[in-house]
């Protein structure tokens, strides 16, 4: 029965996050740990899998779409594999009571993110800057916009983005998360990038990110496949069902829906890092 | 208009195909594993027992190993294109993966 219930969890937090556009994966940690009392590593590990579940399942769609810069992502997946590797050699040097506090940070600043609209700030003209970019061959050749065709765009500053992309890869192993808390800013400011290409290109890249750490667990045994299974099920069908069924849905009003969710989730995890709230299975 | 890059065009022939078809061989063995699992003749039957455990692992573990073999299949498209840079960065994420996993047994 169980089964039912995480399969039911995963797919209403993967659709009605969907409509805002942010993965579901900031919503399995405290789902699995404070509603389900599974102890936070193994909620890492499950989480882990349904975020490469919700990646590779829109990838496909994005890339048919042309909005995936495909040599950004590989640049950038070299930093946040890096980062995954870093988290997984950390991951057993922190208690669960430190997870716990971290994960209160994201979400945190994950609230505070939706508070803020993103901007676009994406260069599209101009002769293309010295720099990593224009060495890698990373600028924009023709990036179709909303429904214009073609929009060519500049890319900004690689180093940033991948100093940015390395600390996301680190978050995403330690708490099981795309991390698109660090990966925003990474897109948006320092690479500038138009914020369709910089949505598809970081999804795109999630999946790798994910994939460095949890096949270390997985490879450790540190996955329950009965737990992964109906959570990584839940998030891809209610990814798909939200994008159907929900867009009618107020944005607005289920931003601030989510903010207040992302609050509550944050004090319900300070607690447990407080040690307020027993921790179940501690680990 | 301009024209995209051609690892756009040529990556996705093969990259959107993979991740498509991979996700939902691997949902749909997450499926039968839980449907096996639930169902009332799987403990009396051995066998439908142990094809649900493998079920369950087979289709985690092919999405683990998806995106992993994504990057495998830019390090081909890359090669035949003779991008030597963007295919030696392919083979480093690759090895940082290989590496994650030494680490972790």
């Amino acid at each position: 029965m169980e089964t039912v219930w995480l399969f039911v969890a995963a797919f209403a937090a993967s659709a009605l996050g969907g409509v805002l556009g942010m993965a579901s994966g900031i919503f399995i940690v405290p789902i699995l740990t404070l509603v389900f009392g599974i102890g936070i590593h193994a909620a890492i590990g499950a989480s882990l899998v349904s975020v490469i579940a919700c990646s590779c399942g829109s990838a496909g769609q994005l890339l048919k779409g042309g909005l995936t810069n495909i040599r950004l992502a590989i640049v950038l997946e070299t930093a946040t594999t890096l980062g995954a590797l870093t988290g997984v050699i950390l991951i057993g040097r922190f208690s669960p009571a430190t997870l716990y506090a971290l994960f209160t940070v994201i979400l945190v600043v994950s609230a505070a993110q939706m508070l803020s609209r993103r901007k676009e700030m994406a260069i599209v003209d101009g002769p293309p800057p010295a720099g990593w970019a224009t060495r890698l061959r990373l600028h924009g050749d023709g990036a179709p916009g909303a429904s214009s065709g073609a929009v060519p765009y500049r890319v900004g500053n690689v180093p940033m983005a991948w100093a940015l992309m390395y600390g996301a890869g680190l978050i995403s192993a330690l708490l099981g998360i795309g991390s698109g808390v660090l990966k925003i800013p990474a897109m948006d400011t320092a690479l500038r990038l138009p914020l369709k290409v910089s949505s598809a290109t970081s999804n795109f890249m999630i999946g790798v990110t994910a994939a460095a750490s949890a096949s270390a667990y997985f490879a450790r045994g540190d996955i329950d496949v009965n737990l992964a299974g109906p959570i990584a099920l839940g998030s891809v069908v209610g990814a798909i069902a939200g994008a159907r069924l929900l867009v009618g849905l107020p944005a607005d009003k289920l931003r601030l829906f989510f903010v207040v969710i992302l609050g509550l989730l944050a004090v319900q995890m300070l607690l447990s890092a407080l040690g307020v709230h027993p921790v179940s299975g501690a680990g | 208009m301009s024209v995209p890059p051609a690892d756009i065009v040529r990556g996705d022939r093969f990259i959107e195909p993979l991740l498509r078809s991979g996700t939902w061989l691997a949902c749909a063995l997450i499926a039968l594993g839980a449907i096996l699992h639930a169902a009332p003749p799987a403990g009396r039957i051995p066998f439908l027992g142990g094809v649900s455990v493998f079920a369950a692992w087979a289709g985690v573990a092919i999405l683990i190993l998806l995106p992993v073999a994504r990057v495998g299949v830019m390090l081909v498209v890359f090669a035949l294109e003779r991008d030597r840079v963007h295919a030696a960065i392919a083979a480093s994420v690759l090895l940082i993966i290989a590496t994650s996993v030494a680490v972790a047994l």
